[in-house]
């Protein structure tokens, strides 16, 4: 018989680094649960029914995490035990725990219909899977499982190229890696992770975890190629004929800029030049480290996603005062809630319903202000089931030496040029099991999406692990 | 990682470097860079592949002393050592073609990026006159032009130490457009491409457009990732913005916005001085 619980309302708080500090330093704002405090937390969990959960279908890959939670408090008395068994039930669905924990939108996944939500707070699924992830990397309890799984990999004798080691392409490797196959990652820039290297900011996603994630990979028998840019040092052809799959997990990298006069005046960065002469230069540390970035006294920000609020948080790390234009309302914001209360309480100004139209810079080429139109919204509705929005014929200049475009990106383009790749608005085409239009290439993430999310990339990824597994033993067969 | 082979300097604040990088040396054209990043501190840079040879796996690069870190490469790297990252090759091929009779011009150390594509252009039929005009001291390659092209034009500037480093580089830019001038007035080209700064680049165009010759230009905006992801290389050509890493880095010198391009080129000056004083500070540092 079950026992009856007491209901605890309130969540347990994880502890935040006070405002005054975090202003200025790029150190990790948010500090997680102890062991003792995530118990507390899991706790409160009322272990839905595994077909009802509504936690598990709002993931989307799926993670048991009634299950998880349970063994936190199940085997409370031997942390280390209670870790590494929820560890194992989070691996089953997700490689890449301490990534996601930080930076899911659990308030529309995981957390979305929690049923404790009906009669208190919803149950902090992220903060919990973030535990069990540190904790054990902290602990040795990562490399514990590792070391089990490791010599049970049967090889294959087969080889996969991935292109792109964002969490696309790190999932599938890790996926394709222990199901027995030759793994080799082609990454264009000089360190792996894609946007959790270049994009999210060290305050957000501590540098240190992404790369014990690629650790965890080497450690499977991947082999990562830095430095080689796909469709130049290497094309997909080439690839195809050394490899027996290949799976591309290039991104959206390619910025959209705004078509208005003024746009190349200096002081004007796209949220990639400015996020990652900050995060994967580390210009914060600047002369320390080489590469230079200019934050002007007044920053402003256009746009409002998660990209928006980075560069905003990163941009008050400088001292700058900083303000975030959208041509949106508030309702629109499609960043994470927590960055942007995070955001608000640094001090980040908003301003809504705003357009740019203009750039006006001085005689030296520097930008010194911004004009924008007022927008307003309509009844109609576009595709997405946001309120469209239409100018209202006044303006309004906003002065600024710095402004940071944060309004979405491109799929790389060197990519898809490839011959025969068919490609649709500049995303890539795949079929129900991501295969693309080239027989043995397949795709997924950001690449095939637009921009998206990591555990959207990273569901694409395992899934196509699995589609290339189901191919490459096919084609093992048929070669029997 | 990516070893240093050999490694002299040639001539004044000119340093050559032999490195084993196979990727690179399998695939790179002439046209293309390639970004290396030397210190795990440092920045990513673009440098530009002299000679390579696709069996034995290595790349030559010139770098000219600059800054920071083309000056911590040459006092900090020595033969053995290993550049961290050589990320290539980058940017479209030089358009191999029958063009006629190409003048092609390099400034300062920009003629080493020349080489390559004057030496691809001869060896297809066309003839190549190459121009190099620097400082005296500064003088590289000249045997290898000689052996690669119809005929080779150096054209050495004394330096007046009297004279700061401003006023000696008019010097240069005056006697580059005068050289330009003459060679277009009592010859025949069908085709102008020059590498070097960017104001000489300009100031050379606006010589080359009184003869309405064609003319591409090699641009060399400040770039980061050098494939297409941040877009600091963007420059403004024929009215539309292009990314110099991808889209080029050779482009119609006709259509490019030349004073947009001077002024982006220069937004970092003021740290790179910076940077470059608080390195000599600790290099003097030291060596008490
Ligand atoms: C600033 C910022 C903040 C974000 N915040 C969040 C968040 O909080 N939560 C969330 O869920 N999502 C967030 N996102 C979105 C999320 O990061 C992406 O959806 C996700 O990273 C996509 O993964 P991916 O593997 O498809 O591509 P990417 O992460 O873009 O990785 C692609 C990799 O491929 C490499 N590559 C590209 N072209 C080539 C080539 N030709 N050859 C070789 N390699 C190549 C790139 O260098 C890169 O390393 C954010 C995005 C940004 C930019
Ligand atoms: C496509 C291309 C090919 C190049 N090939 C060569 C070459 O073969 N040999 C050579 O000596 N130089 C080459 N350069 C220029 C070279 O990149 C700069 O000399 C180098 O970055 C200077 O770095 P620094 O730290 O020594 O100087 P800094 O003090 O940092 O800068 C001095 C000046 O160099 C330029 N510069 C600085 N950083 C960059 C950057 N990241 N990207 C582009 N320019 C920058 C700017 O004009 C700057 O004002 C090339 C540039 C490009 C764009
Ligand atoms: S992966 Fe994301 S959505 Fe799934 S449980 Fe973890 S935080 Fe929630
Ligand atoms: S829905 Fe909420 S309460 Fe139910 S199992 Fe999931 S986390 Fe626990
Ligand atoms: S250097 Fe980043 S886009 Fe060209």
């Amino acid at each position: 018989m079950a026992v009856k619980r007491k209901i605890i309302k309130e969540r347990v708080p994880t502890p935040e680094r006070p405002v005054e500090e975090r202003v200025k330093s790029f150190v990790e704002v948010n500090l997680g649960y102890t062991f003792e405090l995530a118990v507390k937390e899991a706790e409160r969990c009322l272990q839905c029914p595994y077909d009802y959960a509504p936690c598990i279908k709002g993931c989307p890959v799926h993670i048991n995490i009634p299950g998880f939670i349970s063994k936190l408090v199940q085997y409370r008395d031997d942390p280390h035990r209670a870790v590494k068994e929820a560890l194992n039930v989070i691996w089953a669905c997700n490689s890449l725990p301490a990534t996601t924990g930080r930076v899911c939108p659990q308030e529309d996944q995981c957390e979305m219909n929690c049923v404790m939500g009906k009669v208190g707070d919803k149950i902090n699924i992220g903060k919990l899977e973030r535990f069990v992830a540190d904790y054990a990397r902290e602990n040795g309890i990562e490399d514990e499982l590792l070391f089990e799984i490791v010599p049970k990999i049967e090889k294959k004798g087969q080889s996969v190229a991935i292109i792109g080691a964002g969490p696309a392409g790190l999932t599938a490797a890790g996926e394709l890696a222990r199901l027995g196959y030759d793994v080799t990652i082609y990454e264009a820039l000089h360190e792996p992770g894609g946007v959790l290297m270049y994009g999210i900011p060290e305050f957000r996603l501590p540098k240190d975890i992404v790369e014990s994630e690629i650790a965890k990979l080497k450690r499977l028998g991947v082999r990562i190629l830095t430095d080689h840019i796909v469709g130049r040092t290497v094309t997909v052809e080439e690839l195809l004929q050394e490899y027996d799959a290949v799976f591309i997990g290039s991104g959206a990298g390619t910025p959209r800029l705004i078509n208005a006069p003024g746009i190349n005046l200096n002081g004007i960065y796209t949220a990639n030049e400015f996020l990652t002469r900050v995060n994967l230069m580390k210009a914060y540390l600047f002369p320390e480290y080489d590469t230079p970035v200019k934050v002007g006294k007044r920053v402003v920000v256009i746009g409002a996603g998660n990209t928006a609020m980075d560069a905003a948080r990163s941009a008050r790390r400088f001292g700058a005062e900083v303000i975030i234009a959208y041509r949106r309302g508030e309702d629109d914001v499609s960043a994470r809630e927590e960055e942007v209360e995070h955001a608000k309480e640094e001090g980040v100004k908003f301003e809504f319903f705003v357009n740019p139209v203009e750039f006006i810079g001085d005689e030296k080429g520097n930008l010194k202000a911004v004009k924008f139109e007022r927008m307003r919204p309509i009844e109609e509705r576009d595709k997405r089931g946001k309120r469209k929005i239409v100018g209202t014929g006044e303006y309004v200049t906003i002065e600024a030496d710095t402004v940071i475009i944060a309004i979405g990106k491109h799929p790389n383009r060197l990519i898809i040029n490839t011959p025969g790749l068919k490609v649709e608005r500049g995303r890539i085409v795949v079929d129900e099991n991501l295969m693309t239009s080239i027989p043995g290439v397949f795709a997924g993430g950001d690449a095939i999406r637009g921009e998206a999310t990591v555990i959207l990339a990273m569901g694409d990824g395992r899934r196509a692990a699995k589609a290339i597994h189901e191919y490459l033993t096919r084609k093992r067969e048929e070669n029997a | 990682m990516y070893k240093i082979l050999e490694k002299k300097e040639v001539a004044m604040r000119n340093v050559w470097y032999k490195v084993h990088a196979p990727h690179v040396a399998r695939k790179v054209q002439p046209g293309q860079f390639v970004i290396v990043r030397a210190f795990k501190n440092g920045e990513r840079i673009p440098l530009t592949p002299i000679m390579w040879d696709r069996e034995e796996g290595w790349i030559t690069l010139m770098t000219f002393i600059r800054g920071k870190t083309t000056m911590r490469m040459a006092n900090e790297l020595k033969v053995g050592d290993e550049l961290l990252n050589v990320a290539g090759p980058l940017g479209n091929p030089a358009e191999m073609k029958k063009l006629g009779r190409v003048l092609a011009i390099g400034a300062y150390t920009g003629i080493v990026e020349v080489y390559p594509i004057a030496r691809a252009w001869q060896e297809i039929g066309n003839d190549v006159t190459t121009l190099h005009v620097t400082f005296e001291p500064m003088v590289v390659m000249k045997e290898d032009f000689e052996k690669a092209v119809g005929r080779h034009i150096v054209e050495p500037v004394p330096m007046d130490m009297t004279k700061d480093m401003r006023e000696n580089m008019k010097n240069v830019t005056k006697r580059l457009t005068e050289k330009v001038r003459e060679l277009l007035e009592t010859e025949h080209f069908d085709f102008v491409f020059m590498v070097g700064p960017t104001g000489d680049q300009k100031a050379v165009f606006q010589v080359v457009k009184e003869f309405g010759i064609p003319m591409e230009a090699d641009l060399h905006p400040i770039m980061v990732d050098g494939t297409g992801m941040c877009g600091s290389c963007r420059v403004t050509v024929g009215g539309e913005v292009k990314f110099a890493c991808i889209d080029g880095p050779g482009f119609d010198a006709y259509k490019v916005a030349w004073d947009e391009l001077i002024a982006r080129t220069g937004y970092y000056t003021d740290m790179e001085m910076l940077a470059m004083q608080e390195y000599m500070k600790a290099l003097q540092g030291g060596e008490q």
